[in-house]
């Protein structure tokens, strides 16, 4: 609403007469100091929208966290009971466990898989454009979808191979399996996030000069060398960028799963976000709205600290 | 997967038809056009009721019986639509103004909290078979009402492929021990006994787990109690999970044992596939499962029996569910004309067509015989009301009970299972949610 008058003032402009040029440069100048009013134009409906869509409902459900509101009739208040109930809940820690450490290895994996595509693909390597071109496909597919295809293989196809090559481990699935499930999960969305990655650092490594690499290579510096003192210092922003946006993408794992184990075998792969939904079916909106609320603020500190824990030698050149 | 506990015919599929899900949704869509589009409506100062059901596959039929009440009620037009779920309706405050749905926990929510209106005195209530008319209670009773009116009745049992059970000369099991001999004949004769498909858990604990149980347990009293104990569940109160479930999920152990190898990994739709192509001689699954088997083989010659748990032949039970429940929300504004839809829809020979012709029973006193060839093993069990509601429907979807059975099946420790479910319970009662 504050936005009003800015506005109001730059659309009156032209009213007052024929402004001299040199007036209106001045006028210009001066509202330097102030924000350009149209910034507001690209800026306030994104914020009203964000607002009435994503703040408030956000807010309306941190307050029914601390009451026993089914999401309709009526409701009480019950202070923290909510919450002292879900820090002694096995099945919520053993999700909160599953989502970190799902989060953290896939991070990992799916980091040293784009990176050294990434290398290879910006080097000089045959058929680098269409190379480029296949591994973003997985981009384009929809989770679930993908989620689904994987499902068929891990299910079917690879237990059949497995028994055809007389590969015992791998005879049965992995699916089923409540010590290895999760690998499938691991290998699914990586498969699935590399491309995203994979693109970040493809623009990284192209900002890279290239006389630096002719400069060390003068010098005597090997390609291990290369790339551990010009190539990581110089895309660590990109790293940041990536494990930033993976980490909180990991951390709402939900389509990949529910495609692929439904969160089982027993409970071994029920993420945060799946316990959380549980409840808007379940009848147990409070409870799992506080389970939300505790999620929301533990993955605003995971970012939070990555931001400082890497800030400093961070997106300078970038 | 995710989803409300029903196993009702609707949702059921409903829940795993994907695509059948997306073609629902279209069908309803034009289906709500062409409600908007009947003459009834153009007419002046007309009422628009809005009848909310949840079975897919029934959409088609329920609309000929809507564009019939129509006809016959001049100046009434009502909207169809089709959904499984009940709370967002709800929740904006614009419930439908009947509703068509699985009497299960999930409508036990708003029956609870008095949000559907009393239907004792209309004229079918006094129709409706006492045995059937309680069984929604054992989920939730508002004091003094009659919340919902029980229209259609699903009883399952173990569907067995009668060619298999003829080929090797065997009987249908009366007992535990006959049923238990069946299956080492089957196993030695290298034929699957029992195809499970743990991958889609609800199937888990509908089959498994709730024909385990049904037949030794009384599930309405036994949760009944459970509910009055609460927070002090557990190995010493009058009943437990750890306690009164001890035999049945022995019981539940051996069968597993006469799975499929491959149970871990398949799903309802592959039961389904492996059943019609004659892959196992039994499969513990409802009537929704017939048309999904007739689509691979409509030859196959299947039937039904109840599972026997015990050793006397008389303990013997059918599971059943209100697949369909009719009510009417305290919110309608047209509250006169719902009666008269609820009236119109519970007629002897509408309710008893409906049923009859999908694979149910109907509710009202001295109704035919389900005369389908596939589900006549089950007859009796309805007539007699040797039969009960689902151990696994009345636990809230918060306890994740198939994805325990999916472990204890795995390991074998059934036991952990029900300490797990007692320490839920206990949980869940503490912390007084609302189930």
């Amino acid at each position: 609403m504050t936005m009003q008058t800015p506005l109001a003032r730059e659309t009156d402009q032209p009213a007052p007469g024929p402004a001299t040029a040199a007036t209106r440069v001045h006028r210009r100048v001066g509202s330097l100091h102030r924000t350009e009013p149209m910034y507001y134009f690209f800026v306030v409906p994104a914020l009203v929208l964000f607002t009435a869509f994503v703040v408030a409902p956000a807010c309306v459900g941190i307050f029914y966290s601390f009451t026993d509101y089914l999401g309709f009739g009526a409701w009480h208040f019950l202070g923290l009971e909510n919450y002292k109930a879900l820090v002694s809940d096995p099945s919520i820690l053993a999700s909160y466990g599953f989502t970190l450490g799902f989060a953290l290895v896939t991070v990992v994996v799916t980091q040293v898989i784009a990176l050294a595509l990434a290398i290879g693909l910006t080097k000089k390597v045959k058929f680098a454009a269409g190379l480029r071109s296949v591994f973003v496909i997985p981009m384009v597919v929809s989770g679930i979808v993908v989620a689904y295809v994987f499902n068929y293989l891990f299910s079917n196809t690879l237990p059949a191979l497995a028994t055809s090559v007389g590969f015992g481990p791998l005879e049965q699935s992995i699916l089923g399996d409540p010590n290895l499930a999760w690998l499938s999960i691991v290998i699914v969305s990586a498969w699935q996030t590399v491309p995203g990655a994979l693109l970040v650092y493809t623009a990284g490594l192209t900002s890279i000069p290239n006389d630096l690499y002719e400069a060390s290579a003068l010098d005597g510096a090997g390609a291990w060398k290369q790339l551990r003192s010009i190539t990581l210092p110089l895309i660590s922003g990109f790293i940041v960028i990536n494990t930033v946006l993976g980490v909180k993408g990991y951390l709402g794992a939900y389509d990949v799963i529910v495609g692929l184990t439904g969160g089982g075998p027993g409970t071994a792969t029920s993420s945060v976000a799946m316990t959380i939904f549980g409840g808007f079916t379940g009848g147990d909106y409070a409870y799992q709205m506080a389970n939300a609320t505790v999620f929301f603020i533990i993955t605003v500190l995971i970012s939070v600290l990555q931001l400082a824990a890497t800030r400093g030698r961070n997106l300078r050149l970038a | 997967m995710v989803g409300s506990r029903t196993g009702s015919i609707g949702t059921t599929l409903g829940r795993r038809g994907f695509l059948a899900g997306a073609a629902g949704g279209i069908a309803l869509g034009t289906l709500a056009l062409a409600g908007c589009a009947t003459p009834g409506q153009a007419a002046a100062g007309g009422t628009t009721l809005r009848f909310y059901e949840q079975k897919q596959e029934v959409i088609a039929y329920f609309d000929e019986l809507l564009r019939r009440f129509e006809r016959e009620h001049a100046g009434v037009s009502v909207v169809h639509d089709s959904t499984t779920a009940i709370a967002p309706q709800f929740v904006r405050g614009q419930p439908a103004d009947v509703g068509c749905f699985n009497d299960n926990l999930e409508l036990a929510r708003y029956v609870e909290r008095g949000v559907l209106r009393d239907l004792s005195d209309l004229p079918s209530a006094d129709r409706i078979r006492p045995s059937i008319a309680e069984l929604g209670d054992q989920y939730a009773k508002y004091p003094g009402r009659v919340s919902v009116l029980p229209y259609s009745l699903a009883a399952a049992g173990v569907i067995y492929n009668k060619k298999i059970f003829a080929d090797h000369g065997l009987p249908v099991p009366t007992t535990w021990h006959e049923f238990v001999d069946v299956c080492t004949e089957l196993q030695k004769a290298g034929i699957t006994p029992v195809y499970a498909t743990d991958r889609d858990t609800w199937t888990l604990w509908q089959g498994l787990f709730d024909y385990s149980v049904g037949s030794l347990v009384d599930t309405g009293e036994f949760f009944r109690k459970m509910k009055a104990i609460g927070p002090d569940v557990g190995p010493d109160s009058e009943v437990s999970f750890e306690q009164t479930f001890a035999v049945p999920m022995e019981r539940a152990k051996t069968i597993s044992s006469f799975f499929n190898p491959d149970h871990a990994t398949r799903s309802y739709a592959d039961g389904n596939l492996a059943f019609g192509q004659g892959k196992a001689a039994m499969y513990l699954q409802g009537p929704w499962a017939l048309g999904q088997i007739a689509l691979i083989d409509d030859k196959l010659e299947v039937g039904t029996f109840a599972l026997p748990v015990s050793n006397d032949p008389a303990d013997r039970k059918a599971r059943v569910n209100v697949d369909l429940g009719l009510w009417i929300p305290e919110a309608s504004a047209h509250v006169d004309d719902a009666r008269d839809l609820v009236e119109f829809l519970m007629q002897d020979e509408v309710i008893d067509a409906y049923n009859s012709d999908n694979l149910a029973y109907s509710t009202r006193k001295g109704a035919p015989a389900q005369t389908d060839e596939r589900l006549a093993g089950l007859q009796q069990y309805v007539d007699d009301a040797a039969f009960y509601q689902g151990a696994g429907t009345f636990i809230p979807t918060s306890i994740p009970l198939g994805n325990y059975l999916q472990s204890a099946i795995r390991s074998g420790d059934f036991t952990s299972m029900l300490r797990r479910l007692d320490a839920d319970w206990r949980r869940l009662a503490g912390r007084s949610a609302t189930v």
